[in-house]
């Protein structure tokens, strides 16, 4: 009995020991954090049939955020330090899912806000539950219009979205009209009359697809929209159909996701569709992930893509240490959904301490409508809210900036050499941007 | 009615104006027709309560009474069968005949214009001759003792494709029908849907002539491409189920690891031959095709013996259940295991073939007709060839070798064969293990063609069990066909639907679709083994 408690003292007594180290930095460290955390709910995918590649790296985003923000004691309410806690929950990329996500965030868990969503479709859904329940979100991926025109437009023109004169919702991803609208211009630049549009059927793919195709039908060019479900592997059939038309389109525009877009991408190339002389291929942004993009999509020299967030040759400081925190983690390029996902921790952060709250959302949102915050993608500010008497409208723009940063920087970039790194392929449009001193180039040319 | 400005329907077709004459007793058929059908078919069954049960009429035949003799002659149909049930076998004939000879003739005045062919009468009323005949002609050849094998496919093609006609040709003389019969009727209901399709749609890449020729050659071979390679998949599957009598809920997973297994094997051994030569070594995928195999056969032998063996050995209360249940949770295991190692962001493996795609090129036949030219992606084609070569190794295994000849005697019948010295034990074990290497292998041939991650699986497997039971459940000759028959026609239906921008969203529905027909017109499948 007596070599029995011997035993278990000596355990204990290890034990101490070995957590000794964690206790000093929690004492001894330059911060002293109060008894209540700050709760932030990062609602992401990290199942199929969403996109899980894309949640893992914003799930590390948070996570890395969350190291940053309480290395630097946290967020300070009054006199005392905060510290922040995220809380990673799993939409699937389903809309039901994602409610019930964030009812659990908010009932069980007790987020004092939201960040994160990548599909569209999981932030309509979502965006609701969680402004009536008056939780400060950050939607950091979704690009539909309606995320953010809805505060509009489901009040009949009137701000807010609650009788309290709270919205709560706002958005540093683009609006996918603000891609579509880049990409068409450029698009229409080049001279293209013939255009083909490959769109996944989900609330990203529809809306931008009819976003672009009403933008080249107004300037006159003839638009051919091909729909296809997210997950399918085999486009043989369809690309088929594109080879055998009449007219040889002038350009084959895609608005997938994920590794579907890869395999598109490289059966349209495979089979000579496009990029040609004739044709030229324009995939999404995954392309940016140069890593990924030449593993799967061995035949895709010379297509370009549109890429959201700020072109790596202007990348401030915090976006290098992120960019190369991130090439350590998975070795590839930081996706800007990542980037932020980074930021909008930043932005919640900063509007609850000038807010003065952790949970006074009403409070809180006022506070990030008057953000101006510099950093990873650039300066953080919101046009369009309650700070501002003007609605969209009646400067003559669109309702989605309501809540919705309005300088995404949205380039079209190209690669010119098999296995060439994002980081060295040419920025092409807009002018002002371009690296390489050229605009798009057939294959076969270089800059 | 017939002159009365309020009863005609003015329909214009260019400068060409047409008169078509209302007549009140095709509304009164469409409008209470089907009222008083709803009632035939409800009261009818229970107008019999006190005949004695012996005496009953059986009650699928007094539904189908009611509901034709309240179509066509409202209540006094449902009162003459109920007065005079003697008269329902052959009224019932006779007056569904007479409706559809009345729909398909309302049908063909409606459509009688220059603009409108006649063939789309086959469309509309040719759906009304096939229930009419299917639901009558086998009855009758029951009731004179005629063979009745395929009488109810070849009725309901017969009655789709050549409408009345076929009462003429099957009732009087109840022909055997051979398969001679029914590759003659579905290819005129093949030809006639395809002639309507083309009238309707004269656009489409698939009837546009002569090009439709080099266009339909295409997506047909593409449908067989991707098809030998579903068949090998759908072949794994369908040898578990014919020996174990189990469907693996894993077999989209061991499909996925497959291809892991083949990718890190070829990283590896790249790597290593790397380091001993002193150059840099690419390993063909070819060569992970048979590492994944072996992993995989090994894997599914082990779960077989730990999870599988007690519900043979009756250890299990609910052993169906059991079975969905434990190869579920092993497919979940698989995923999730995967995930964590392999991460979520897509991978694919190098080619096979350094050829982007086989091209034949155009050839001038006769002065007014080219074919061609005609595109095979490489690597997929190369990746038929190892589902062919798989597939029929994997027959002459079967067919030729004495633990072949064992599997399938234990597919028959266990006792049977364990009478003749055959383990059960050992070939519930070789078929899971076998079908599982299947689906490693088909995995392996694929992650050089498409993008892997760890849920690839989902898709290729819910095609798989369409494969499986449209071939006929057990049958690795009906799972290779069905296959290339999924592939063909999902190629077909995305690369001939008239609105090019539903098509490929469309593409797995067009498999479900003929999945469904073959189920109605031969629930076995097209190659099952009959019911005894």
């Amino acid at each position: 009995m007596k070599g029995k408690s011997t035993l278990a003292s000596l355990v204990v007594l290890l034990a101490l020991v070995a957590l000794l180290p964690f206790s000093v930095i929690h004492a001894d460290g330059h911060c002293e954090f109060a008894d209540e955390a700050i709760k932030i709910g990062g609602l992401v995918p990290l199942s199929a049939p969403g996109s899980v590649a894309g949640g893992v790296a914003m799930s590390w985003a948070f996570n890395r955020a969350v190291d940053d923000i309480n290395a630097d004691c946290g967020v300070q309410i009054g006199d005392q330090n905060h510290r922040l806690q995220i809380v990673i929950g799993d939409s699937e990329g389903s809309p039901e899912r994602g409610q019930a996500v964030v009812e659990r965030f908010i009932l069980e868990d007790e987020v004092h806000a939201v960040s994160g969503v990548y599909h569209s479709a999981v932030g309509l859904a979502t965006m609701g539950i969680l402004d009536a329940n008056g939780i400060p979100t950050v939607f950091s991926e979704p690009w539909n219009d309606n995320v953010s025109a809805n505060g509009i437009m489901e009040y009949d023109g009137r701000p807010p979205r609650n009788a309290d004169g709270v919205d709560h919702i706002f958005r540093i991803s683009p609006a996918s009209s603000m891609v579509g609208g880049v990409v068409v211009d450029w698009l229409l630049a080049e001279g293209v009359d013939n255009v083909v549009i490959i769109a996944e059927n989900t609330d990203y793919g529809q809306p931008a697809a009819a976003d672009e195709k009403a933008r080249f039908e107004a300037a006159g060019a003839t638009v051919t929209q091909i729909n296809v479900e997210l997950g399918t592997e085999d486009f043989v059939p369809i690309l088929s159909r594109i080879q055998a038309s009449a007219t040889v389109p002038d350009v084959v525009r895609i608005l997938v996701t994920g590794e579907t877009s890869y395999n598109l991408t490289q059966q349209m190339a495979e089979l000579g569709i496009a990029p040609t002389v004739d044709t030229i291929c324009v995939t999404n942004q995954f392309a940016f992930q140069s890593e990924q993009y030449w593993e799967n999509v061995p035949d895709g020299n010379y297509c370009t893509f549109n890429r959201v967030g700020i072109i790596p040759s202007l990348f401030s400081d915090i976006a290098v240490g992120l960019n190369e925190d991130y090439f350590e983690e998975f070795e590839d390029i930081i996706p800007s959904f990542a980037m932020a996902s980074y930021d909008a921790l930043h932005i919640l952060a900063d509007g609850m301490e000038r807010a003065g709250t952790i949970s006074d959302g009403a409070a809180i949102a006022a506070a990030i409508e008057t953000t101006d915050l510099e950093l990873s993608q650039g300066r953080y500010y919101f046009n369009y809210g309650n700070h501002n008497d003007s609605m969209p409208a009646d400067d003559g723009m669109p309702n989605y900036l309501w809540h919705q940063w309005p300088d995404p920087v949205v380039t079209m970039m190209q690669y010119f050499e098999q296995g060439q790194s994002s980081l060295d392929a040419a920025v092409i449009f807009p002018e002002v941007y371009q690296t390489h001193g050229t605009g798009y180039m057939a294959p076969g040319e270089m800059p | 009615m017939a002159g009365s400005d309020a009863s005609q329907l003015t329909r214009t077709h260019g400068s060409e104006d047409m008169v078509i004459e209302d007549s009140l007793s095709v509304w009164w058929l469409l409008l209470a027709g089907p009222l008083w059908a709803a009632i035939g078919l409800y009261a009818l069954p229970r107008s019999q309560g006190k005949i004695k049960r012996d005496e009953r009429i059986d009650v699928s035949r007094l539904q189908i009474a009611g509901l034709i003799g309240g179509f066509a002659l409202g209540p006094l149909g449902i009162g003459l069968f109920f007065l005079l049930p003697d008269l329902i076998r052959r009224a019932t004939l006779i007056l569904g005949i007479l409706i559809a000879v009345f729909i398909s003739s309302q049908v063909l005045v409606r459509v009688s214009d220059p603009n409108v062919p006649s063939v789309i009468w086959l469309v509309l009323a040719g759906p009304l001759w096939a229930a009419l005949g299917s639901y009558f002609i086998p009855r009758h050849y029951h009731d004179v003792d005629a063979d009745d094998i395929n009488a109810l496919t070849a009725a309901a093609l017969g009655g789709f494709t050549i409408g009345p006609l076929i009462f003429g040709l099957m009732w009087k003389h109840t022909p055997k029908i051979s398969r001679d019969w029914m590759i003659a009727l579905g290819s005129l209901g093949a030809w006639q849907i395809y002639t309507l399709f083309a009238i309707q749609n004269p656009s489409n890449p698939c009837v546009q002539t002569p090009f439709q020729v080099t266009y339909l050659a295409q997506q047909t071979a593409n449908g067989v491409v991707i098809g030998c390679i579903y068949s090998l998949m759908a072949v794994g599957l369908t040898l578990i189920y014919s020996v174990q009598g189990i469907v693996s809920f894993a077999h989209g997973q061991l499909y996925m690891v497959g291809g892991y297994f083949s990718f890190y094997f070829l990283i590896h051994a790249g790597n290593i031959l790397s380091e001993l030569t002193g150059t840099e070594i690419t390993v063909n995928p070819i060569w992970g095709i048979p590492v994944a195999g072996f992993i995989v056969f090994l894997m599914g032998a082990a779960f077989e013996r730990s999870f599988l063996k007690p519900m043979h050995d009756g250890l299990i209360e609910r052993a169906s259940e059991y079975a969905i249940l434990i190869t579920f949770g092993f497919g979940f295991v698989i995923e999730y295991t995967t995930l964590a190692i392999a991460g979520p962001f897509p991978q694919r493996a190098n080619r096979f073939i350094e050829i982007r795609r086989f091209t034949f090129p155009r050839t001038q036949i006769t002065e007014d007709f080219s074919f061609g030219p005609l595109n095979i992606i490489g690597d997929r084609a190369f990746a038929m060839v190892v589902g062919i070569v798989l597939i029929f190794a994997l027959l002459y295994f079967l067919q030729r070798t004495w633990t072949g000849r064992g599997l399938r005697a234990t597919s028959q019948d266990k006792q049977a064969a364990a009478v003749t010295g055959i383990n059960p034990t050992n070939m519930n074990t070789l078929a899971f293990a076998l079908g599982s290497m299947l689906a490693a292998m088909s995995g392996a041939a694929l992650i050089p063609i498409f993008a892997w991650v760890p849920w690839v699986g989902a898709e290729m497997v819910g095609r798989s069990y369409v494969i499986v039971v449209l071939g006929g459940l057990g049958s690795v000759p009906g799972a290779l066909f069905g296959g290339i028959i999924v592939g063909i026609v999902e190629a077909l239906g995305a690369g001939c639907h008239p609105d090019p921008s539903r098509g490929a969203a469309y593409k797995e529905a067009f498999a479900l679709l003929i999945f469904a027909l073959v189920l109605l017109l031969k629930p076995t499948g097209l190659f099952g083994r009959e019911p005894n």
